[in-house]
């Protein structure tokens, strides 16, 4: 039987960072889906139900702290772990990005690594996480995958 | 399994697989008996003496649909069709393949047997190890007819001695290999066999070669003999898939900072520091990448701690050509850049606002960035065929940095239509300067917007 693989949604706008996040990802059995604006983000928030979001701060559109907010007062998305990707490295961003409900913050260049072992460690019980609901989606996006 | 199942146990040095399967059948024993050496564990399920099914734990999860395939025996829509419903399955594959008439009752048959033995002759093999027998039946999923103990441990016998005949070799069941980029040679004018056909056609970086064994249904052993072959007519070479991880991620590493850098320097609005930005951001780029290449190049791996000395030479002996070519033929600024221990040195470039001011700079600067931008897309095609060729992980690569190269090209187009801009506003200057003296006055002449050289989206990214 094929395991259930947890999807994650990258939010960036540079195509560079959503394909290297993706292939890094996807290396890790990770299925990754991407926007490269906070509306398409919105958007696939809704659709695909990710057990994780990479989240970019300077988007076009939306920043990165309204789409995190718009997520966070939502009762059926608000338990989705949120990592803040971003340039910026002040302790003011970190903050901002806390009151807005992220639950990490990474900093750009990020590694690798680090990358997946924040991502792994945040995705711990995200079958629990997942609304009944989703599963129907779930299980035809295992078939497909 | 409780412990009170158990009904026999012991080490494989003292008795070995084949005493105990032998033991079994006679006395017609039903249960599982497990074999573990190291991480690889065997499970096998019997009733009355004989192999009703197996399991091997460390068995690659490789899909056999996808190498049914490769080797022309099941069309790409029928695989899909069965692996939706299969879901990874072999067993439900397998039954579905039969059930639709895409496979013979008997293929199945043979191919499920044939499994069965390639586990136990490879098992056979090992010298260390436990072995416990429990009474409990485990049920296993399985389509097999019931084997013979006998019959099966022939044939796996015969298998394993294959092996030892063999010799040294590098290559173990889960080498992997892949196609060599550089084959141009037409492959049917080498006489190569039907066989060698089919395992040059698995070669594709990823089916192990205990996969294509099961897929193609000949031994191991002869796999290894058929690889062999094919990497002494350098038509294959051996991944190494941990080597490519590493490697995957350091070059995604040296991408991201760039990628970074780039988005940093996005902020300078003068044109001559966005120019220069871009200089930077390349050299760093170039060098980053001569970095990993002094490490990940086929010619150092292997060898241990390599002196710096030779990492410098070879790198120089690889790029230094490729640059002066690019300098002769396009880019005569590039002759002022020069190779140090390993690295591009484009300090006279970045210093030349200390001898040329204005739009000869900025001229001297945009040459600079469209040379270097030509000498960065030659070191990294150079290196990801060198490194990796035409492997999964080099098309990954390849797609993330034409990626990356997009965004530095979208710079580069910031640059030339600021330019068209700037001549266009220069021409209309002077059409209205010539209008003016000729006594007409001109109301209408388009005003500059402040700031030229970025469009609105350019300065949003770059708030």
């Amino acid at each position: 039987m094929m395991e259930p693989v947890p999807t994650v949604l990258v939010v960036d706008d540079s195509p560079t960072v959503r394909k290297i996040v993706q292939m890094t990802l996807q290396r890790e059995r990770i299925r990754v889906i991407t926007a490269g604006d906070g509306l398409s983000a919105l958007t696939s928030v809704a659709d695909e139900m990710p057990a994780l979001i990479l989240l970019d701060i300077q988007l076009p559109r939306m920043d990165g702290y309204h789409i995190c907010q718009i997520i966070r007062k939502n009762l059926q998305f608000r338990t989705i772990p949120i990592i803040m990707l971003s340039g910026k490295d002040g302790l003011f961003d970190k903050m901002r990005g806390r009151l807005a409900g992220s639950t990490e913050y990474l900093t750009k260049p990020f590694d690798s690594v680090e990358l997946v072992q924040t991502v792994k460690k945040h995705l711990v019980g995200w079958q629990q996480r997942m609304p009944p609901q989703y599963e129907g989606m779930r299980s035809r996006l295992r078939h497909r995958g | 399994m409780e412990s009170q199942d158990r009904i026999m146990d012991g080490d494989l040095q003292t008795l070995g697989l084949q005493s105990v399967l032998k033991m079994l059948a006679l006395s017609g024993k039903t249960g599982t008996l497990f074999v573990h050496s190291g991480p690889e564990t065997l499970s096998i399920s019997l009733r009355k003496g004989q192999i009703m099914a197996l399991h091997e734990e460390s068995y690659i999860k490789t899909d056999l649909l996808s190498m049914l395939c490769l080797i022309n025996k099941l069309n790409p829509s029928r695989a899909q069709a069965i692996r939706e419903v299969s879901r990874g399955n072999l067993q439900v594959a397998l039954a579905m393949l039969v059930e639709r008439n895409w496979m013979s009752v008997d293929e199945m048959q043979r191919r499920l047997e044939f499994a069965v033995t390639q586990s136990i002759s490879h098992a056979l093999r090992w010298v260390d190890g436990r072995f416990s027998f429990h009474r409990q039946l485990v049920t296993m999923e399985s389509q097999m007819r019931p084997l013979d103990i006998d019959s099966v441990l022939l044939e796996a016998l015969r298998q394993a001695d294959e092996w030892e005949e063999m010799g040294e070799t590098s290559l173990t069941r889960m080498t992997v290999a892949r196609w060599l980029p550089e084959v141009s040679k037409d492959v049917r004018s080498l006489g190569l066999s039907q066989e060698h056909i089919e395992v040059l056609c698995l070669s594709n970086g990823e089916v192990p070669l205990q996969a294509m064994a099961m897929v193609l249904m000949i031994p191991e052993a002869r796999v290894v003999r058929i690889m062999n072959r094919l990497l002494e007519l350098h038509l294959i070479e051996v991944v190494d898939t941990a080597l490519e991880a590493e490697l995957q991620q350091d070059l995604s590493n040296i991408i991201i900072m760039c990628q970074h850098t780039l988005a940093q320097r996005r902020q300078n609005n003068a044109p001559d520091q966005h120019l220069l930005g871009l200089i930077e951001t390349l050299s760093q780029c170039i060098n980053g990448l001569l970095i990993h290449h002094g490490t990940y190049a086929k010619s150092m791996r292997g060898r241990g701690q390599i002196p710096l000395t030779e990492i410098v030479r070879y790198l120089e002996r690889r790029f230094d050509h490729p640059l002066q070519v690019i300098a002769r033929q396009q880019y005569p600024i590039l002759e002022t850049v020069t190779f140090t221990n390993g690295q591009l040195d484009c300090s006279e470039i970045i210093h030349l606002d200390k001898l040329v001011k204005g739009e000869q700079l900025e001229a001297f600067y945009w040459e600079a960035v469209l040379g270097l931008a030509t000498f960065l897309r030659t070191v990294f095609s150079t290196l990801l065929n060198d490194e990796v060729g035409n492997s999964h992980t080099g098309r990954q690569l390849n797609y993330v940095w034409k990626a990356f190269l997009t965004e530095v090209d979208q710079e580069i187009q910031q640059y030339q239509l600021y330019k068209a801009q700037k001549s266009t506003q220069q021409m209309r200057k002077r059409h209205s300067e010539n209008v003016y003296q000729m006594g007409v006055g001109s109301s209408n002449a388009p005003q500059g917007d402040g700031n030229l050289y970025r469009s609105p989206e350019t300065q949003r990214r770059s708030k």
